[in-house]
């Protein structure tokens, strides 16, 4: 098996006297896509934003293609290397062009080429006709996939996505699930929190339950055909 | 029979109509210059007038200028201000009622220690000032048509000379500050003796120049017309002019003294009829 | 009192080039832009790390900033008369009576206006932008950049808001402006020196130059940041 892997370790958070995480531990492998259940108040946002480093840890560390970093103080060149995206993603006050070139920017990347990149991206997520419209016209749906696009462009090792189909409709979340699963292939690998049962049971998700502060894993269940689509 | 309650209010009115002449008069404002002020003259002989005629003086301290405006605009109801001209064409415009002369102090020309000009110990203000001008020391000035600016100004006319760019500085502020910021560009200016006394301490700046009598500076008291405003206080304007050149008036506003000094001479003069 | 003729004739003077009155108004722009330009993007950096950055003393800063905004201006100008006086400590700078003072003078009382309205802006952001920006990759200064950006209006309204406290202020400049012609005469000193003079109509002639000219810079300014400022 190729590909490259996340691994964290003993990460810890507590609230006051509340331990919410005690421990928590994964590895997660590039190609694959995992689904982070549990029940409210569980943590699961809170370990997706201490991964993001949104959040200090008390403890824990997280290795990537071997290069270890300390949770308890984010490291910057973590930073673009996991992308986190909001249950309701914050567009900035500009066209959904220059929303999605953002990190681009922050890259240094030329004009030209960012443009390039950027075009594809709207393709990918089917948003090529709102390049120049302003966020605030946009569904919740079409949000999403332009918070999902932002970030794939930045070909980040993980991504977490907190409960990308809430609140969205059948074919708002359709398409943000294909997405996902776009997401998931080649060399990245993606963890959605959620609650949402069709998510969960999708076969190309593993699943991964927050309780009591500590993680276990699922079993896959039965690989069933999934039609291919891949974005061109 | 009248009962008793009416006969208490009767009573009552009675004596309220009887004590009327007792009661305080209607406050009189005055309206003068900021130098006459700060000289701190009005503080000292202004109770003596308020205890006999039983009325507080309003002081507003303003611009020259500006106090000739309030008594126009029928905002003050008697004027002390130093600026002959001026006051001239105010009576002839009709404002005023009567005019009266009530005092003088003079001017003094102050400046550095180091005098670049070489104007000490003169007795001659224009040869002074010419020399002041040619000198390149910087002047400091009221800028503002105040009486003292006005002097100021005809002393450069006769002169035939004035400070040129950098070195006039035109302040347009009160002469407390002129002298202020004079002490702190050690430059000259023409003052009042009486504000000079009061911030000799405090800026550094000796007297030059005095004694020539084209430095005198004439006071006078001007009651505001009650027939363009009829709602002044002409009563008590009146009370005010003629208790400050009464011989009791003349004799505070001489007994005023700063460092044992003599700041204002009395100068009543019979009274001169408005121009017709 | 006639305003009609005073006014005409300020605005004549105004239009014809009169040296005099555009030398005060040139004081007074000058003066002004040229300190918030100078205080602006330190005291917007401040109130941000202000709104996001946890540190001990920070509630005792920010009641003190807010306090400030109180402080009467003629009270900076007395504070900054004794430091530059003959006799106060910087005395020998000789900046009394010069544009520069006044420079000085309007910084500092622009600099409460600026930090609270920004810390307020920020504090109102919401705090997604900062996280996504760190998120995308975005080094700290960039984060805080985007987050200004974000909330851009209210901090022009701030920059508007410091500029118009310092061009319409008396106390401050008359103290160590010294109201000289010429020099540093600006248009609300030169108010103070008419109405003293008793040309009140004079006055109000100048009074209704400076709101036409503050209304225009306004004006231009809100063009500028287009029509998003409303919503």
């Amino acid at each position: 098996m190729t590909g490259h892997l996340v691994r964290i370790d003993g990460v810890a958070k507590r609230f006051g006297d509340r331990l919410v995480l005690s421990g928590v531990a994964a590895r997660f492998l590039s190609g694959e896509s995992y689904v982070l259940t549990g029940d409210n108040g569980s943590g699961k946002s809170t370990l997706m934003r201490i991964l993001a480093g949104l959040e200090d840890a008390d403890a824990g560390t997280l290795e990537i293609d071997g290069r270890t970093a300390r949770l308890r103080g984010y490291p910057e060149w973590l930073r673009g290397e996991i992308v986190y995206v909001h249950q309701h993603p914050y567009l900035f006050d500009t066209s959904i062009a220059e929303n999605i070139g953002f990190g681009l920017k922050a890259r240094g990347m030329a004009p030209d080429e960012r443009r390039r990149i950027v075009a594809e991206a709207l393709e990918w997520a089917g948003l090529g006709h709102v390049a120049q419209v302003r966020p605030s016209k946009l569904s919740g749906g079409e949000k999403q996939r332009v918070a999902m696009a932002r970030a794939k462009v930045l070909h980040p090792r993980l991504f977490l996505l907190d409960e990308p189909t809430a609140n969205l409709d059948r074919d708002g979340r359709q398409r943000v699930l294909d997405l996902i699963h776009d997401l998931g292939q080649g060399e990245n690998c993606v963890l959605v929190a959620c609650h949402d049962q069709e998510l969960i049971q999708l076969p190309f998700m593993r699943q991964l339950r927050l309780d009591a502060g500590r993680l276990t894993a699922f079993p896959k269940s039965a690989e069933k055909p999934v039609p291919a689509r891949r974005a061109p | 029979m009248i009962t008793t309650t009416p006969r208490l209010c009767l009573a009552l009115a009675a004596f309220l109509v009887c004590s009327a002449p007792l009661q305080a008069a209607d406050d009189i404002r005055l309206a003068t210059t900021t130098s006459t002020e700060n000289s701190g003259l009005l503080a000292q002989i202004l109770p003596k007038f308020e205890a006999k005629y039983g009325a507080k003086v309003r002081v507003v301290a303003v611009g020259t200028g500006a106090a000739l405006k309030l008594g126009e605009n029928c905002d003050a109801d008697v004027l002390l201000v130093h600026a002959r001209s001026l006051e001239d064409k105010f009576m002839a415009a009709g404002f005023g009622s009567a005019r009266k002369d009530v005092m003088y102090n003079d001017f003094i020309i102050v400046g550095p220690k180091s005098d670049p000009a070489g104007v000490r110990g003169s007795k001659d203000v224009i040869a002074a000032m010419k020399k002041i001008a040619g000198s390149g020391a910087k002047f400091v000035s009221r800028g503002d048509e105040s009486g003292t600016h006005q002097m100021e100004k005809g002393y450069w006319k006769d002169a035939g000379a004035q400070p040129q760019g950098a070195a006039y500085v035109s302040a347009g502020q009160g002469m407390g500050q002129v002298l202020t910021m004079a002490g702190e560009l050690q430059g000259y200016t023409l003052t009042d003796r009486a504000t000079f006394a009061a911030y000799r301490d405090k800026i550094g700046l000796e007297i030059l120049v005095e004694g020539d009598p084209r430095m005198f500076n004439p006071y006078g008291v001007i009651a505001v017309s009650p027939q363009k405003c009829p709602g002044v206080n002409n009563k008590g304007a009146m009370a005010l002019m003629d208790w400050m050149v009464s011989p009791e008036g003349q004799q505070a506003i001489a007994a005023f003294k700063v460092h044992g000094q003599q700041m204002f001479f009395p100068d009543a003069k019979p009274a001169l009829k408005p121009a017709a | 009192m006639d305003l009609i003729e005073p006014t005409l004739e300020a605005f004549r003077l105004l239009f014809t080039g009169d040296p005099q009155l555009w030398r005060i108004i040139w004081t007074s722009l000058y003066c002004s832009t040229l300190a918030i330009a100078l205080i602006a993007p330190f005291a917007i950096a401040l109130g941000f790390l202000i709104a996001k950055v946890r540190f001990p003393g920070r509630r005792a800063l920010v009641v003190t900033v807010q306090g400030l905004l109180s402080f009467p201006t003629v009270v900076v100008g007395l504070t900054i008369y004794m430091l530059l006086s003959r006799q106060g400590p910087l005395g020998f700078l000789r900046l009394l009576f010069t544009p520069e003072a006044m420079i000085i003078g309007y910084m500092l009382i622009a600099f409460p206006v600026l930090v609270v309205f920004t810390l307020s802006s920020v504090q109102g952001a919401d705090p997604r932008v900062y996280e996504t920006a760190r998120s995308l990759g975005a080094h700290k200064v960039l984060a805080a950049w985007t987050t200004l950006r974000e909330v851009r209006f209210g901090v022009m309204a701030s920059i508007f808001n410091g500029f118009g406290r310092v061009v319409s202020e008396v106390g401050c400049s008359i103290m160590v402006g010294g109201n000289i012609a010429g020099l540093t005469r600006n248009i609300p000193t030169a108010i103070a020196l008419e109405t003293s003079k008793g040309e009140f109509a004079q006055g109000i002639a100048l009074g209704f130059v400076l709101i036409v000219l503050a209304l225009g810079i306004n004006a231009v300014l809100s063009f500028m940041q287009g029509e998003g400022g409303m919503t």
